[in-house]
């Protein structure tokens, strides 16, 4: 059982660090290497839940899970990235050591704010819960300060793998057929929001958000 | 038995501390520079190098730069006094050391900030454009990364209730398992990051640069000469081997002595040269193949470190 | 007959849009969308029937449930459904012309926006039908997905903008809402409900003593906030004016009439769960907050509009601010007040939009500057626009002025009289920018500056269903007959 508790930690410590990673590097090729590695560890945590609990049905979403958030979408996302150089790097809104140190505080306010449930719930799972909600903040805060629309893409995987983490660890996942719905959904939003970039990139002849000035009052 | 007893054999263990600091700091040195130069094809100038460099320093006569006050008098002394009274406190040789409850982790860092402050101080002191440029560098980076250490042992501590340095050694050599949880794996990251930044070395900082404008530590200290400079450079490798030994007693605590037998001292004593040697080893080894930050870079750096120490923290404190 | 009841909204646009992807947008298969929203339509109409009479039914074990709240929003759907696929052949074949400025329209763009039109009206069904938050969530985010390319469909760099914006707010705002659905989830499941009652929404109320308060307070938050962005409340409003005024006019009017409207009444279903376990003052305050909010920025920014499509975006999220502090009022006459409103807001805004593409594509601009004399000019454009705009301002015999005047009733009634004043006065600021801005472009003298006089745009197709809606918010205005006792029903349901 304890053994099980700390492969837990280890692999929503690596989720958390992916996160962390995500924020820290600038090259966006990178980012989706750790947005794979993200999507492995989430898949880790489900197999480790499932072996913990008995739920074999776990196991399949797992595979789901990995397969969908460790190898389509970072695919998808590199290969929407395109040669040029103005493309790869990013500069965002808010240089990177202040949003480290954001993220920090962010991580904080995770745990106090997630206290209830874990309170609640009480198992060993629950207590790497705060995790998930760091994720999907740092989630938010990328969205919110980069400047590259791949990056914003990047910020939402980050906000759904943390909420699908929070999922896992509360109540051993949601009903097979809802996860199915999300996952699907989350595969066709990136799909169209893949679109979209392409289509920016064709009209405004690159993917920077301040150029997308011309409607407001 | 606690460790926080203070007897003779203690007292005698911490001198003991102190006197192989004092010794083996040079040593270290040289055997990372002639590490470096292996690596780099060159011959290199052997291990004991550092030592006779301190022997001829020491019998050049004091000179001082003219307008500088007591501040540049006492920096180099009290550097090195600082840094010995930390290396009194850290368990290096044994979680027995002389100072009791004293060796407290929060006084540790305190010591070792006020070595660099003084040398910082002793920059400014001289009124030239490189040694303030070196202190307002040093102390940008010192200020980064002085959370960051208190930070990464309180994770461990945390989980002992104390931060008194000694029972969290003991703590660690009694789970080694603990070693492996998240906590500490990020703490001993996070330590390793400042590790380099306090001491000055890369990516931080080169030791090796003879060019001003890309210096840190060296820049506060270009005024030095003589005896002064000896105990400057005596006090950065007692810095550098302090802080390996923190570094190594935390995160690898195999054979320390957690007793004050003989033959457990004399095994501490074996262990720990073995380590810091090793550490040593794979520090320059690593030097070769880094290159130096930006410095306008540094701060992500430690911003960074400083992130993954208070991860370390919440882990500790919220997983099992 | 109860399976083909529920089932037929899913399943009939479904095949519509088999039918566009299959065959493109042509003479033949130009109105398959408008017989799907036909067919939703009458299928809404018997279902209110045969709830009133038996009770709510339940299909797929809870999943798809039709109450009367769920037939109310049917028969809504159908019927701005039917203008807005009515009016699409019109507006698609006004924008084939040699309109440069709406972007390059051709024959793919139009078949994907017959099946798009159609995925969405399926999504909006199974939303309305959601016995299950999995599936209000589901049937929430693939309107995102399916919108998104409909909003940016001239292919403008504006249109781009606005599609980007939409999508991403959206998805994080339904993002939000799912964290708060897992965070109910575990608090459920914690309390021993099983893994399919869970989620469901007749379960959870009939458990909510069981369920913790903290966390639930932490999962209503969320998910009201987060259907809320949907639904376009403060925070996360800032794509409602974007989209709307980049969209085709019908795919406006089906989102201001219809997809705000069904992701609003998730929010009342959460709120019955909240209420029953927090009591009603958590989801007062947060509603009345999100509602004024939404109400002071509208009427501000209509101050200083330029562009009339966006005009009735922000005219759009005042309403639904109006209709959110009708919601954080709760009682039975509010309740019912809110649906009326729904409804009269939703054809009424319809008939605009559709109006403003008519408006839009005779005069080849939006801003309002440009558009002068239109009332001299285009007597039958101005004057369904004109009576659609008076509809929206809450003048009688329209039913907005009835559910505005029930709404003010209720809210002095259950103490919330400061509240509910300061709303209304600021949908008189609102009025009052509205009524400028629609004066500057009808009234005034043709010769003074105005384009030259082009053939009336609306021919009797195109205006028949237009004043056929308009007469019947003004014929609900006066009497809500057909609709009464489902409306009373609907709104009972709220108070065991």
């Amino acid at each position: 059982m304890s053994g099980d508790a700390e492969l837990l930690d280890l692999a929503a410590g690596a989720f958390l660090l992916a996160a962390v990673g995500v924020l820290w590097r600038r090259d966006l090729t990178a980012q989706t290497s750790l947005l794979a590695v993200q999507g492995f560890a989430l898949a880790a945590i489900a197999v480790i839940l499932g072996a913990d609990q008995a739920h074999p049905e776990l196991y399949a979403v797992a595979a789901g899970v990995g397969v969908l958030r460790g190898a389509v979408l970072p695919a998808l996302m590199r290969r929407a990235i395109s040669a040029r150089a103005t493309d790869r790097e990013t500069r965002p809104l808010m240089n990177v050591g202040a949003s480290l140190l954001s993220a920090a505080a962010l991580v904080l306010l995770a745990y106090a704010v997630s206290q209830p449930l874990v309170r609640l719930l009480g198992t060993a799972s629950a207590r790497a819960l705060p995790m998930g909600l760091a994720v999907a903040l740092i989630g938010l805060l990328i969205l919110v300060t980069r400047r590259k629309a791949l990056s914003q893409i990047t910020g939402f995987l980050l906000l759904d793998n943390g909420i699908t983490a929070i999922a896992f660890l509360a109540a051993a996942g949601v009903p097979l057929l809802v996860e199915l719905g999300v996952s699907f959904d989350l595969l066709l939003a990136v799909l169209v929001l893949r679109v979209l970039t392409t289509r920016m990139r064709a009209l405004f002849g690159d993917t920077d958000l301040d150029d997308l000035r011309e409607l407001h009052d | 038995m606690s460790a926080d007893t203070v007897n003779t054999a203690s007292i005698l263990v911490s001198l003991g501390q102190v006197t192989l600091v004092l010794i083996g700091a040079p040593l270290l040195a040289g055997v990372m520079r002639q590490v470096r130069a292996r690596l780099e094809g060159r011959e290199g100038a052997g291990i004991w190098q550092p030592w006779r460099d301190l022997r001829k320093l020491l019998r050049k006569t004091r000179i001082v730069p003219e307008g500088t006050g007591p501040a540049f008098r006492t920096a180099p002394l009290l550097a090195v006094a600082c840094t010995a009274m930390a290396a009194a406190a850290v368990p290096l040789i044994s979680t027995r050391t002389g100072l009791g409850p004293g060796a407290d982790l929060i006084a540790v860092v305190a010591l070792l900030t006020l070595a660099a402050a003084a040398l910082a101080l002793a920059g400014l002191d001289t009124g030239t454009a490189f040694g303030g440029m070196g202190a307002s560098r040093e102390m940008t980076i010192t200020a980064l990364a002085e959370p960051t250490i208190l930070m990464a042992v309180f994770a461990l501590g945390a989980r002992v209730g104390s931060t008194n340095l000694p029972q969290i050694v003991a703590a660690g050599v009694q789970h080694g398992g603990r070693l492996a949880s998240p906590a500490s794996l990020l703490a001993a990251f996070a330590l390793g990051v400042v590790v380099l930044a306090e001491t000055g070395r890369l990516p931080v900082d080169n030791p090796a640069t003879h060019l001003e404008l890309t210096m840190v530590h060296e820049a506060m200290v270009l005024e030095y000469a003589g005896p002064d400079l000896a105990l400057v450079e005596l006090g950065a490798a007692m810095r550098l081997t302090v802080l390996l030994g923190l570094w190594a007693s935390l995160f690898a605590p195999w054979g320390i002595a957690t007793a004050t037998g003989p033959a457990a001292l004399a095994l501490g004593l074996g262990v720990l040269a073995g380590k810091l040697a090793l550490l040593a080893v794979l520090l320059a080894a690593g030097e070769v193949f880094m290159a130096k930050l930006r410095l306008f870079r540094v701060p992500e750096l430690l911003a960074g470190s400083f992130l993954l120490s208070v991860l370390a923290v919440t882990a500790s404190f919220f997983l099992t | 007959m109860n399976t083909l009841l529920l089932l037929t909204p899913l399943v009939a646009p479904l095949l519509a849009a088999l039918v566009y992807a299959a065959f493109g947008w042509r003479r033949a298969t130009a109105h398959a969308g408008t017989a799907a929203a036909a067919l939703i339509l009458a299928d809404g109409i018997a279902l209110a029937v045969r709830v009133m009479r038996h009770g709510a039914i339940d299909l797929l074990g809870g999943w798809l449930r039709a109450d009367p709240l769920a037939a109310f929003m049917l028969m809504g759907i159908g019927t701005i459904a039917l203008l807005a696929a009515a009016s699409s052949p019109a507006y698609l074949a006004a924008a084939h012309g040699p309109d440069a400025d709406l972007g390059q329209i051709n024959a793919a763009a139009n078949r994907r926006y017959g099946a798009l039109v159609a995925c969405f009206l399926a999504a909006m069904s199974a939303g309305a039908l959601a016995g299950n938050l999995g599936l209000a969530w589901i049937a929430i985010e693939a309107t995102t997905i399916v919108t998104a390319f409909l909003v940016g469909h001239t292919g403008t760099r504006a249109a781009v903008e606005a599609a980007w914006k939409y999508t991403v707010i959206c998805s994080v705002g339904i993002a939000l809402a799912l964290l708060g659905i897992i965070v109910l989830y575990a608090a459920a499941r914690h309390a021993g409900l099983s893994e399919s009652a869970a989620l469901d929404y007749r379960a959870l109320a009939a458990h909510a003593h069981a369920l913790d308060p903290a966390v639930t307070r932490m999962a209503t938050a969320l998910m009201i906030l987060g259907f809320g962005a949907k639904a376009g409340l403060a925070p996360l409003h800032a794509w409602l004016p974007d989209a709307h005024s980049q969209a085709p006019a019908p795919v406006s009017a089906l989102m201001s009439g219809v997809l705000l409207p069904v992701a609003f009444i998730q929010i009342l279903r959460v709120k019955a769960i909240a209420d029953q376990v927090l009591g009603a003052g958590f989801t007062r305050a947060l509603l009345l907050t999100m509602g004024l909010s939404a109400l002071a920025l509208a009427a501000l920014l209509l101050i200083a509009q330029r562009d009339y499509k966006r005009m009735l975006a922000y005219s759009t999220m005042e309403h639904m601010g109006l209709v959110t502090v009708g919601a954080a009022i709760g009682t039975r006459l509010a309740m019912a007040a809110v649906f009326l409103h729904i409804a009269g807001h939703g054809l009424a805004k319809a008939v605009a939009f559709i109006t403003s593409g008519h408006i839009q594509h005779a005069e080849r601009t939006t801003r309002i500057d440009q558009v002068k004399a239109l009332a001299a000019r285009q007597p039958v454009v101005a004057g369904i626009f004109a009576a659609a705009l008076l509809a929206l301002l809450g003048f009688p015999p329209f039913s907005l002025f009835a559910s505005e005047l029930a709404l003010a009733r209720a809210g002095f009634a259950a103490g919330l009289g400061w509240p509910v004043a300061a709303a209304f006065t600021l949908i008189l600021i609102a009025l009052a920018a509205l009524v400028t801005h629609t004066a500057a472009m009808l009234l005034g003298n043709p010769e003074g500056g105005g384009r030259p006089a082009a053939p009336d745009a609306l021919n009797l197709t195109a205006r028949t269903p237009l004043i056929t809606a308009l007469v019947a918010v003004g014929a609900l205005g006066i009497t809500a007959w057909p609709i009464s006792s489902l409306i009373a029903t609907a709104a009972q349901a709220g108070h065991p």
